[in-house]
């Protein structure tokens, strides 16, 4: 997640840790599915950042899955963090056309704001 | 006569200026007194070079008021601005539609002329007539109607020949449609209010006004909606609502055709869309130009939009109800939807809302300022929100696309399109070049931040000295009251620095960075060299996770400090290098190690670059120096729950709360810790007591929902998206 500029970045950093706490391995075992997510700064599809959010072995990583991920998402960086802390409806957003999704829509649709730890306020 | 008490009656409301005892007035003199565009829109050339015609020796006050400036300028220069008012306002066509049946439609220059004629006629009394043929009359009515919203005095029923000739339609139509109208112009009025305007208007138009109520007769969908809005105090669930409003409007609407027909019927083919857009481009070239700049550049990419799609040849395309559908939108829904999407990024003018909404908004006559601004204080009070129910600001640009994707879902291209977003099958042109545009969107509406929205109906307006009520409501932690009065004390005085800090300090511990953001930077333009609104503003976009933007400010701290501004090197720090700002702080802090400051810096820089353990060990040695520092405590709490360790955080936020029992920032942190921990129940608690404390926490209320449902509490999610905060807090005692 370094060296990245993305505030989606810092969020799924975040997701990487909290994966490690009980609440987070609870998570894994609850959702147990792999999702890659193709994160650009403005644009579907323009200068994309690919992360995977492996919620069977409970990691985050850069770069694409080696192999077939349960579901792909595309999105802009605002689109995601909108999505992750509950402003964003990801129906909703998927209506829009702010969310391509390629893969399984079961597992598609377990990726909800609940998945995601909440970054705290200094 | 209602133009006439457009003069008068506002004097008599504002004897002795802002210190009137009318709150409107007052609140409309405040914001003017600190509007400088207001000011030099009346300087411009385009405005002043008319002659005048008037004798009128009392234009002050009324130019006070933005939207009755125009009105009195249509006076003013009845050849000047005849022609832009027979073109004008949608709510001007909103008069013309009503054209009864049979009537045949008067060319523009005979329109002209009409309107030539009444304004000469009238002279000083400015009584429309009312003989002559009905459309005339009626429109005369529905003016004098119309005046009134800006005038701020009560319509007065008008003497109107028996035979207008008005069919059950028409009636039915004008029923509905002022109902309508009365709210947007009215809006600031009670409803007991409105309802007395609307049945005067209907009184005087010999209408049958038996089905009285907010809304009438065939819209009662619409109405359920209109009063959910109005006792929601904000937004309202995008889930469930959005699902629920999505069935009644279907059932409404069970043939997808309906709404474009009716939409049509409404407005003619051309209807108010191309006016309104026609007005655009003239107030674009008259006095508002420069503000109305990225209006029309909006509109140009819709026109851009929809003129791609026509080039495309494909008869099935050309005939396509997408394509019928975006032509109509970009000639006008779009551009209004454009307007609100744009919140505030500019100042752009848009006709309607000039004509009877200005008097709330402080420096920007936008109407998308105006939206949002409703939408924070009372709920919705505008029309969008008579066909949604998503409240969410986030959420505001889906509206239509909702509407759009639910009533062709039986179409071809529907499919189509959703295939577009499925798979990778997106290689037809349009639907890039929707998604292009969708994506516009988005950045615009990512750029609305930084505009500062008031509170309505603000209680301390008025007040001698809201500066002093305002820091001590601060330090009784009174964090929401606090707000009003800073509010009022920048409205008084928009250059005290020191109030609009003072105001992005308490946002921020109501955990509403946004606004925090918002007001720093117009403290920051007052004084731009001050320390603490710098590391303010630092902090705050730390929060919003916007790296570049905090470390530009937190770099300019350090700059602009007198002691270790010679640190810095003298090239410019538009985009500073991490590391090389951590380096410098860590320089100060050895030339100064009893500063607790530079610590605090050096804590939020650390979590900047996510190396918590030392953000954790620069905050804990700001608290040796500072331990009474209750913001200090919730950042190093905040720190240690990002860096998963939400036990110690707790601890931090309980000492930020022994020192600050109000701080709804730590109240909301705690709730995160214990939602970070599983620990969904005790999250809730804490959460309802954040937005009990400070019900405009949006953050704290999208968490809560998301605790309620990963807790299995469904039974509640309705409670917490209607914003009841009774029924939470009964159910969720801390």
């Amino acid at each position: 997640m370094d060296g990245s500029s993305l505030k989606s970045a810092q969020l799924l950093e975040l997701m990487r840790q909290h994966l490690a706490t009980d609440a987070g391995k609870e998570l894994t075992k609850k959702v147990g599915l792999v999702y890659q997510l193709n994160i650009a700064p403005k644009k579907i599809g323009v200068d994309e950042e690919i992360f995977v959010v492996d919620l069977k072995k409970g990691e985050v990583t850069k770069g694409p899955y080696q192999g077939k991920p349960d579901a792909t998402f595309s999105f802009t960086d605002n689109d995601f963090i909108g999505i992750a802390t509950g402003k964003t409806n990801p129906q909703i957003a998927f209506i829009r056309g702010a969310i391509k999704i390629k893969g399984s829509i079961n597992a598609a649709q377990k990726f909800t704001p609940d998945i995601f730890p909440k970054p705290a306020k200094l | 006569m209602a133009l006439r008490h457009l003069v008068t009656g506002q004097n008599n409301c504002t004897p002795d200026g802002a210190s009137s005892s009318n709150p409107l007035n007052a609140l409309a003199n405040a914001f003017l007194g600190q509007s400088s565009k207001a000011q030099s829109i009346k300087e411009l050339p385009g405005s002043v070079s008319v002659p005048s015609t008037s004798d009128f020796s009392t234009p002050a006050p009324i130019s006070n008021i933005p939207g009755a400036e125009n009105e009195f300028k249509q006076d003013q220069r009845p050849l000047a601005r005849g022609a832009d008012f027979i073109r004008g306002g949608p709510a001007n066509d909103w008069i013309e539609s009503f054209r009864p049946p049979g009537v045949p439609q008067l060319g523009v220059e005979a329109q002209f002329r009409d309107f030539e004629q009444i304004y000469n006629n009238t002279g000083t009394t400015f009584q429309p007539p009312l003989d002559g043929p009905p459309q005339r009359v009626l429109s005369g009515v529905l003016h004098s109607f119309l005046t009134s919203g800006p005038a701020g005095v009560p319509f007065q029923p008008l003497p109107v020949p028996a035979a207008l000739g008005l069919s059950e339609s028409d009636k039915q139509c004008i029923r509905d449609r002022s109902c309508i109208m009365a709210r947007h112009i009215f809006s600031d009025q009670p409803e007991e209010y409105i309802q007395a305007q609307v049945n005067t208007l209907l009184h005087s138009l010999d209408i049958d006004n038996r089905m009285r109520g907010p809304m009438h007769g065939h819209y009662p969908e619409l109405q359920e909606y209109w009063n959910q809005s109005q006792s929601s105090m904000g937004p309202a669930p995008m889930h469930n609502a959005a699902d629920k409003w999505i069935t009644e409007f279907d059932k409404q609407n069970n043939n997808p055709e309906n709404w474009a027909n009716s939409f049509e019927q409404q407005y003619g083919p051309n209807g108010w869309a191309s006016e309104f857009e026609q007005h655009q481009s003239q107030m674009a070239m008259g006095p508002m130009g420069g503000a109305n700049m990225g209006n029309l550049a909006a509109m140009e990419q819709s026109r851009m939009l929809a003129q791609t799609l026509a080039s495309n040849n494909d008869p099935k395309f050309q005939n396509s109800k997408f394509f019928q559908f975006v032509s109509k939108m970009s000639r006008g829904e779009l551009i209004i939807e454009d307007n609100q999407v744009k919140e505030g990024s500019a100042s752009q003018s848009s006709g309607w809302a000039d004509e009877f909404q200005t008097q709330y908004n402080a420096n920007a006559n936008s109407w998308a300022d105006q939206f949002e601004h409703e939408e924070l204080s009372h709920g919705a009070d505008k029309w969008v929100s008579e066909f949604s129910s998503q409240h969410n600001q986030g959420a505001l640009n889906e509206n239509w696309v909702d509407e759009f994707s639910k009533l062709n879902v039986t179409d071809e291209w529907a499919e189509e399109f959703s295939g577009g977003g499925f798979g990778e099958s997106s290689a037809d042109p349009w639907v890039d070049e929707f998604q292009e545009h969708m994506s516009s969107f988005k950045q615009s509406s990512g750029t609305s931040r930084g505009v500062y929205v008031f509170s309505e109906n603000n209680p301390y307006v008025g007040h001698p000295n809201p500066m002093q009520e305002g820091q001590e409501l601060f330090r009784k932690g009174l964090l929401s009251e606090a707000v009003l009065a800073l509010e009022a004390e920048v409205l008084k005085n928009p250059d005290n620095a020191e109030g609009w800090r003072l105001l992005g300090v308490t946002h921020a511990e109501n955990d509403d960075d946004q606004q925090a953001i918002a007001a720093m930077m117009r403290a920051l333009e007052a004084n731009p060299t001050n320390l603490e609104i710098l590391l303010a503003l630092g902090v705050s976009h730390t929060n919003e996770l916007e790296q570049g933007e905090a470390l530009r400010y937190l770099s300019r701290w350090l700059q602009n400090h007198p002691k270790y501004g010679g640190l810095v090197p003298p090239q410019s720090t538009d985009s500073p290098y991490g590391p090389d700002v951590v380096r410098l702080f860590n320089e100060a802090a050895q030339m100064s190690p009893e500063d607790a400051d530079v610590h605090i810096v050096l804590g939020v820089l650390y979590n900047l670059s996510r190396e918590y353990d030392k953000a954790i060990a620069s905050f804990k040695t700001a608290l040796q120096l500072k331990p009474q520092d209750y913001s200090l405590w919730n950042k190093l709490g905040a720190t240690q729950a990002n860096s998963i360790q939400s036990a110690d955080a707790i601890l931090a936020y309980q000492q930020a709360l022994d020192l600050k029992p109000n701080y709804v920032r730590a109240w909301a942190n705690m709730g995160i810790s214990y939602a970070n921990q599983g620990l969904y129940e005790d999250s809730i608690r804490y959460y309802v007591r954040a937005v009990a404390m400070n019900p405009k926490a949006d953050n704290a209320w999208q968490y809560l929902r998301i605790s309620l449902s990963n807790a299995s509490r469904a039974d509640m999610i309705a409670a917490c998206d209607a914003r009841n905060l009774d029924a939470l807090q009964k159910e969720f005692p801390l």
